[in-house]
This record gives structure tokens, C-alpha cells and sequence, in this order.
């Protein structure tokens, strides 16, 4: 069974931002992406850095549809590690730089404006 | 609940370090500003240093001082780690080295880093010089883990050769950088042998270390690129590469056979590749090198290498394979290049599988070899 954990009131985290929490043992990122609110751990799949003590930022893309012009795309859904630069997709988990990878995403709700986490 | 940190090291302890082991780190990075160097040096440089410290400071990219010019492509956000990249302190270094699980660190330069691109020879002792004597008085005063790598400026190896006897008998001075960034002539050039004698006769082993930057000599010709991806690749590597076969070429290993020499900062990927290249061209060509007496593989069997930046396959067995390629068990040597922004942590050397004896020996025994380190130094 999840166990569920309740982190902060909504107010205390707005559109834009994340922080990290102690839960349960494991720090953990919470990020609001433009009112959504997804949740990752906070360890970088390259050498276990503090991932979600960094900055979320957009990206830059490129592909046969932009015509191979790099594209600034997905502002403030990409988290970048402190300590590497590693690119990680907030809402899936997906590691940018090695797309078969992943980190674990954990399923946030909010209850009498409080966000919890399910954090198996 | 929230978690608030000092820094992005807290709480990143490694996970398994074999138990009793002194993890040595050959190269770490203390921040010698223009400032902080100005009341070590002689005049008339302490006056262009006073010049140099009023224009605002760039991360290792100071004209007249450090002049990486490596500013020609583009910066992304966060790209370089969104953390403190320098060490301004030997008590910053400690804490931090705590944090990292280190036991001794050696300690580099950050700026000096680029000492060898310095053209006016006169200057360039006088900033190695500077540089010596800060490091001794402010960093290696305490009996800490924190030892040191005096720089050896390559303009003027007399000179290099007597900060090298003048500094031997100091306690905490490990090592002798030799900047390997940019210089010409490479380090097997006989101009540079009063360095490898006064390492030799002191019994202090030389690093060899580069950094990226633009600077037209081979095997420098970054403008071939457009990106730091491929700069900063070739910049480190192709470094130790050319400096490597540059010392064969005059036989430094065997003319200085008691000499320890370590290459730094490229990874050990190169090591096996140009371990055999060497040895299929000197069947064919002993005669240009009549100074070895053997294969060149030999010869860099009995060399060191730091692990920084550390290749990283999916699959780190093959790492394994790689040491076994070149007797790395014996000769490499933990490095975290801590605080540059592609430092490596502890855990990614753990994660090789290798036996617990080699393990010990990555992590520490090799370097205590390499700097003759005495117990409980």
C-alpha cells in the first residue's frame, strides 16, 4: 500500500515554482507546472545529485520539423540537476539526455487544499 | 519538512565506501583570484595584478590573467551547475571534501589553470610564483587532508626547477603541476629537463593537467568547433594524448626513471588506445626513439592516471575491462575535480566492479604510491 503524505497547503507553493520535501525518509520534488502539480524524487539518475534542488527551465529542441533549427520548447517542465546539468521531463520522469531512462514520477493529489503524495 | 540546504553536497555522503579505506582525491580546485594573489607578488607584476583584480571577474576566463576566450558558443540556463563552483577557502575545502565522503585532497589551481597560454615568460613565473607561495600560506598550513600541487610555470623551467627544491620539504606539497593547457613546446621537449631532474632528485611526482581554451597550438585548434561539447573534449584529451607521446619521444620515462608522472583530468579511455598505438609504430620506427629500452607500453605501465571525468558506459563493466587493458588497477587514481561543473562523485568509481582490493587501491592506495603519502599525513 502507498502511503500518503501531506506536504504544504497549496498556498505555500505557486504556479511556477517547486521545492523539496522530506517524505517518508526520501527528499522529494513538488513541482506546480501552470496549476498541475507533479511530484519526483529528488536523486539524478547520473550521479545521485539533488536533482529537484535545481532549476526548472525550458528546453531547446531540434528536429526535420523545425526544419533542424534549434527551438526554445516546454518552459517550466524541464527540471536541470545542480550538479550535472542533466535534463529531466517533470511530468513523465523522462531523462532528456538518455530517453530510454527515467526517474519514478509519484502521484499527487490535493485535499482541503493540501497537496499530498503517494509514495510507494 | 521542507528541506532547506547549505549546499548540494549535504546529505550526498557515498553510499558503500569499503571499510578503512583513506580515500585520496588527486585533483581539487582552490580559487586564486587576481586579488588574492596581489600581496605574494613581486613587483612590477603585483602592480598589473592590482589592474587586473578592478575589472569584474568571469568563471576561469580572466584577460591578462586566465584568458580562456572560450566564449564563443552560446550559454544555456543552468548549463555549467546551478551551484558554487569555487573554493575560496582551505576550510571551504575541508567541509566541502567531508561532505564527499574525501579523506586528502590535493589541491589545483582554478585560474592558473591556464598559466602555459601566459606568453610574457617574466610574468608568468612571477603569477607560478605568487601562486606557490599563497597556496603554502593559506591552504597547506594545517595538518587537514589538505595537501597541495606546487605549478611549475613551463615559461621558464630554471625557475620551476627552484620553486620545486624550495618547496619539497614542505609538509603538504604532494605533487608538481606541470599546465598543460596550451603549451608549446610539449613536455618532452629537453628545455623542460630541470624540472623532470628536480621532481626526480625531491622525490615529487609531476601532473600533468589542461582545461579548455582557445589558443592556436596544436593540439589546441578548438576553432575547428562550434560547440563546448567537442572543445571541451578534445581540449582535456587530446592534451594528455600529445604531451603523452611527446615524452616518449625523448625518453623523460627512461632518462628519469625514478620520476612519477600522472595525467589528469581526460578520463582513462585514451589510456589502452594510445598504449597500442605506440607499440605498433615503435616496432616500425625504434630507431627514432633510441632512447627506451623497451615497448612504450612499458613505460606507461608505470605511469598514473586520474579518473576525472570518469567515462560513464551503461554498462560499467566495461570499465573494468578498460583497467584491465592497461594495469590501471595499480595506476589510477580517484579524482572529483571538485567544485568544477563536471566533477564526479565517489559513487560513480564504487560503481565498477572490481574487487575490493582494487577498489581500495582506486580509491586511495594508488595515489598514496603516486604522492608518497606517509600514514596518518
Amino acid at each position: 500500500m502507498p502511503a500518503e503524505y501531506v506536504v504544504a497547503p497549496v498556498a505555500s507553493l505557486p504556479e511556477g515554482t517547486h521545492r523539496v520535501f522530506q517524505v517518508g525518509g526520501r527528499e522529494i520534488g513538488v513541482f506546480n507546472v501552470g496549476g498541475h502539480y507533479y511530484a519526483l524524487p529528488s536523486n539524478c539518475l547520473h550521479q545521485n545529485g539533488p536533482l529537484c534542488q535545481g532549476a526548472v527551465s525550458g528546453t531547446v529542441e531540434a528536429s526535420a520539423e523545425t526544419g533542424w533549427k534549434p527551438t526554445w520548447v516546454r518552459e517550466g517542465e524541464i527540471v536541470i540537476c545542480p550538479w550535472h546539468a542533466m535534463e529531466f521531463d517533470i511530468p513523465t520522469g523522462r531523462c532528456l539526455a538518455e530517453p530510454r531512462r527515467r526517474i519514478p514520477t509519484y502521484k499527487v493529489t490535493v485535499v482541503d487544499s493540501e497537496i499530498r503524495i503517494s509514495v510507494p | 519538512m521542507s528541506a532547506t540546504k547549505a549546499s548540494t553536497l549535504e546529505g550526498r555522503a557515498p553510499r558503500k565506501l569499503p571499510q578503512g579505506v583513506k580515500v585520496v582525491d588527486v585533483d581539487v580546485h582552490a580559487h586564486e583570484t587576481p586579488t588574492a594573489l596581489i600581496p605574494y607578488c613581486d613587483m612590477p607584476w603585483r602592480k598589473c595584478l592590482e589592474l587586473i583584480s578592478k575589472a569584474p571577474e568571469r568563471y576561469l576566463d580572466i584577460p591578462f590573467f586566465a584568458p580562456q576566450m572560450a566564449v564563443w558558443s552560446p550559454p544555456y540556463p543552468q548549463s555549467g551547475g546551478d551551484r558554487r563552483l569555487v573554493v575560496t577557502s582551505a576550510s571551504q575545502m575541508r567541509k566541502d571534501l567531508d561532505e564527499l565522503g574525501i579523506d586528502i585532497g590535493v589541491v589545483f589551481p582554478d585560474n592558473l589553470l591556464m598559466l602555459a597560454t601566459l606568453r610574457d615568460s617574466d610574468y608568468a613565473t612571477a603569477l607560478a610564483c605568487a601562486y606557490n607561495r599563497w597556496l603554502t600560506d593559506e591552504w597547506l598550513a594545517e595538518d587537514n587532508g589538505i595537501k597541495g600541487a606546487i605549478v611549475a610555470p613551463s615559461q621558464n623551467p630554471l625557475v620551476a626547477a627552484a620553486e620545486i627544491r624550495r618547496y619539497a620539504a614542505h609538509k603538504h606539497v604532494a605533487a608538481i603541476y606541470l599546465p598543460s593547457c596550451c603549451v608549446n613546446p610539449l613536455y618532452g621537449h629537453r628545455f623542460y629537463d630541470p624540472i623532470y631532474e628536480a621532481a626526480q632528485e625531491t622525490n615529487l611526482p609531476v601532473m600533468l593537467h589542461s582545461v579548455t581554451a582557445i589558443f592556436p597550438v596544436f593540439p589546441f585548434n578548438l576553432d575547428c568547433f562550434s560547440t563546448m561539447f567537442s572543445a571541451h573534449i578534445v581540449s582535456h584529451g587530446l592534451s594528455m594524448v600529445a604531451n603523452l607521446l611527446s615524452l616518449m619521444e625523448t625518453g623523460v620515462p627512461e632518462r628519469y626513471p625514478k620520476l612519477r608522472i600522472g595525467f589528469s583530468e581526460s578520463g582513462i579511455g585514451w589510456v589502452p588506445w594510445m598504449m597500442m598505438r605506440m607499440d605498433k609504430e615503435y616496432k616500425e620506427r625504434r630507431r627514432e626513439l633510441p632512447f627506451l629500452s623497451d615497448l612504450p607500453s612499458t613505460y606507461v605501465r608505470r605511469m598514473f592516471f586520474a579518473t576525472q571525468p570518469i567515462e560513464e558506459p551503461e554498462n560499467m563493466q566495461q570499465m573494468a575491462t578498460i583497467l584491465s587493458l592497461f594495469g590501471g588497477e595499480t595506476s589510477v587514481m580517484f579524482a572529483s575535480d571538485w567544485p568544477h561543473h563536471d566533477f564526479d562523485h565517489p559513487n560513480k568509481v564504487l560503481q565498477i566492479p572490481v574487487s575490493l582490493e582494487i577498489q581500495r587501491n582506486i580509491l586511495g592506495g594508488n595515489a598514496s604510491r603516486f604522492l608518497n603519502l606517509k600514514e596518518n599525513a
